[in-house]
């Protein structure tokens, strides 16, 4: 009793910090999404607007079409992080490789590179008529890549950015975890006569589970949440191919000062965060909650 | 002899009434600065060439003079306006000057991010220099004043209009002139009407097919608040369409309702400057104002309208631009009626723009900033700066001989802008600016790239303009 005590005063600074940056603010965004506010408008006070933001966010077809267009990004750039991230995990894990130190240390580099950084640096790598990309897409396959007019082009650019900046933090955290595996089992299941199928399927995917849920988890959560590279990128054009929730919500919030409806925007959000992460983890675990 | 001891003399004399004059103003600066001896003062502006030289001239050279440290953030367009709106309305007081593009002002004033600097150097005579006369500066000034009680609010640090360039060499050449000739039947010469500007992108397109030469810049960037800028405030205006085609007082936008977002003219505006991709290089459905003075600089296109605070470098700076001693200047190309409607006060032709400097109500170091935004509004500062910048917001600047100078070498750039200055104006005075901005915009882009017709695009803009007016609270 005596021992929890001293537990709960331990951790009271991080509870407290928690507290003021992250129960206040929600709870003001709360707030806020109850009332009509603009700082522009010619009367510039907050209105109760009761539930009206939310209502109006059901018939915001750019508000829906930003969010379906985001979870289609996070469901294809997770799915492929994942599996690019394994495989290059084995790649860079095998004692055969030449230079595996060097080329852990090439793959990991785009991790430190800021956000911004990466999505200025792929602005011009494909920007139109100055680009490397679209130069020499054209000269070998003959193909008009645009990303400021053709919304494939933009939506597929954004997808490799992810992919080049956030593979490595998968493989990373997929080695930890393929590094920590007991051998036993999979010696046992080698004798057992599985083929390598078998032996990934269900011997590793089980024991790796912890690892990749987390993975998972953090890959999801940053995908949704996507603004600085893109803004970067493509300022979420072409018109709004790649107009993610995050700019829309930053449109709505900072230009537009609409507050209470971009309070209401980024609350729903949260909610379809947290359900995505919910059927996740039902999904991976078998359960519907609760700690391991 | 007599003439050299008289010629020695006069030099003697000039020599020490200028270092007294220079001593004296040295001590003023150095006086009134003293009780803010140390303190550091934080700027905020977007990167232009007009900003660069304050933060690497103005600023060290005021820290000389005072002891008051200038940190200077010259930062992309969206990133200051993010990053100073953000600390004005937290009240945080990170900045203690601002950039305030003419556009915005009203806004800030709305909702009084501002210090009145009129009134501040009236409570404060002793940091009120001598130098700093508001009736040294051209009309431009008159933007940032406020308008209820005429007060300056803003020192203007840099102006200049959207002029027509198009490349001298390629328009003189009598190999060129031919061709054209031959292939239109009309004379090579800059553009007075949109059919003769479009004639030209066509004909310098196909000329240019094998020359990475195209006929046209477009500022026709598919996600960037700049399309929205070049089409209603650079293009529509030539047709006819003033104030972003919002009435001012009903605030109605639709045509149905008496305003002219997606009138006739509005829809053959756009139409036009649509059609006018196909005549542009590639880069141009990313350009904002910097993509397409690169454009023109680095020798794609054969004309453009190009924000003038680019002319400068553009034709004299021959380490960015390749075009140096070719480029043209001239006014856009109107519709009929458009020229005299100007010339009377009635519309406009183009875009003025600028900027100034004002500090915001949460400075934490408002005196100290004053003495700044002083220091940069002194006629001596003035020419260097312009030659910097091509950028003019005194009247005396335009007599200076070097400025005669480079106005020669960018064929009569700041001469239009001084003479012809009247026919341009800037944003209208609309607080509700970003709002609209970001609502009408996007039917913008989604035009550029196709998605929707012009008249589709205006449509939808201007119903959904109204409905945002009436959110907030403006149209009733």
């Amino acid at each position: 009793m005596r021992q929890s005590n001293i537990g709960w005063l331990f951790l009271a600074p991080a509870t407290l910090i928690l507290f003021v940056v992250g129960f206040i603010p929600f709870i003001y965004i709360l707030y806020v999404g109850f009332f009509d506010w603009n700082t522009n408008a010619l009367d510039p006070t907050l209105r109760w607007a009761g539930l009206q933001n939310y209502r109006n966010l059901v018939f915001d077809t750019t508000f829906l079409s930003s969010l379906a267009r985001t979870l289609v990004f996070a469901f294809i750039v997770v799915i492929s992080e994942l599996l690019l991230g394994y495989v290059l995990a084995r790649a860079l894990m095998a004692d055969r490789l030449w230079g595996r130190q060097f080329f852990r240390t090439i793959h990991t580099l785009p991790i430190v590179v800021a956000p911004i950084a990466v999505g200025a640096t792929w602005r011009l790598l494909c920007v139109p008529g100055f680009g490397i990309v679209p130069y020499y897409l054209k000269l070998w396959f003959g193909i008009d890549y645009n990303i400021s007019t053709n919304a494939y082009h933009a939506f597929g650019t954004a997808i490799i950015m992810d992919l080049w900046h956030w593979t490595p933090f998968v493989t990373l955290s997929l080695m930890a975890g393929l590094t920590a595996l007991p051998k036993e089992p999979l010696e046992q299941a080698q004798i057992d006569g599985g083929n390598k199928l078998q032996i990934f399927w269900y011997v590793i995917v089980p024991m790796l589970k912890p690892v990749l849920l987390t993975t998972v988890f953090i890959r999801l959560m940053d995908a949704l949440r996507s603004v600085d590279e893109i803004w970067m990128l493509t300022k979420g054009g072409p018109a709004e191919a790649t107009r993610f929730i995050g700019l829309h919500i930053w449109i709505n919030v900072f230009p537009k000062t609409d507050y209470g409806y971009g309070a209401a925007m980024s609350l729903l959000t949260l909610y379809v965060t947290i359900v995505l992460s919910w059927l996740l983890f039902v999904a991976m675990t078998g359960r519907k909650g609760g700690a391991q | 002899m007599n003439n050299f001891a008289k010629a020695v003399g006069v030099g003697f004399v000039s020599l020490g009434l200028w270092s007294s004059t220079a001593l004296a103003q040295d001590s003023w600066w150095k006086t009134a600065a003293q009780p803010y001896q140390g303190a550091t003062i934080r700027g905020i502006s977007e990167s232009t060439p007009a900003s660069k030289y304050v933060e690497q001239v103005l600023g060290p050279k005021f820290t000389e003079e005072t002891g008051i440290k200038v940190e200077f953030e010259a930062t992309s367009w969206d990133q200051m306006y993010d990053k100073a709106i953000k600390d004005m309305e937290a009240n945080t007081g990170i900045y203690d000057f601002v950039y305030i593009e003419q556009d915005i002002v009203y806004t800030y004033l709305a909702r009084n991010f501002l210090v009145d600097i009129t009134k501040s150097l009236a409570d404060n005579a002793k940091i009120a220099s001598p130098d700093f006369k508001p009736e040294n500066f051209t009309t431009f000034l008159n933007y940032f004043k406020d308008p209820k009680s005429g007060n300056v609010m803003g020192v203007p640090m840099e102006a200049f209009i959207k002029p027509y360039l198009y490349r001298k060499d390629l328009f003189e050449d009598p190999a060129i002139q031919k061709a054209y000739k031959d292939a239109t039947g009309a004379d090579l010469k800059p553009a007075t009407t949109h059919e003769e500007y479009t004639q030209i992108a066509k004909f310098f397109t196909e000329y240019g097919a094998d020359k990475e030469l195209w006929g046209t810049t477009v500022q026709a960037s598919s996600s960037h608040p700049a399309a929205f800028y070049e089409f209603f405030e650079s293009v529509a205006p030539t047709f006819g369409v003033y104030n972003w085609g919002i009435d001012g007082t009903t605030f109605a936008a639709t045509e149905a309702n008496g305003g002219q977002m997606n009138s006739a003219a509005a829809k053959k505006a756009l139409n036009y400057w649509v059609d006018l991709l196909k005549y542009a290089p590639p880069e141009s459905t990313s350009s904002t104002w910097d993509e397409v003075a690169g454009t023109f600089a680095a020798g794609r296109a054969a004309q453009g309208l190009v924000y003038g605070e680019n002319a400068a470098w553009i034709a004299t700076d021959e380490s960015k631009s390749t075009v140096v001693g070719k480029v043209g200047v001239a006014l856009p190309p109107v519709e009929a009626g458009v020229m005299e409607a100007a010339g009377s006060g009635k519309g406009y032709i183009g875009y003025y723009d600028g900027g100034a400097f004002g500090i915001p109500h949460s400075s934490k170091n408002k005196d100290a900033s004053l003495l700044f935004l002083q220091y940069i509004g002194q006629a001596s500062v003035q020419t260097d700066w312009a030659l910097a910048g091509s950028r003019i917001v005194m009247n005396s600047t335009y007599d200076d001989p070097k400025i005669v100078e480079q106005d020669q070498k960018m064929n009569g750039y700041y001469t239009l802008m001084r003479d012809d200055g009247k026919l341009f104006a800037g944003a209208p005075p609309y607080p509700f600016h970003s709002q609209v901005l970001q609502v009408v915009a996007p039917f913008i882009y989604k035009a550029i790239v196709g998605e929707i017709k012009p008249d589709d695009a205006l449509d939808q803009a201007a119903t959904a303009a109204e409905a945002e007016l009436v959110k907030l609270g403006y149209r009733k």
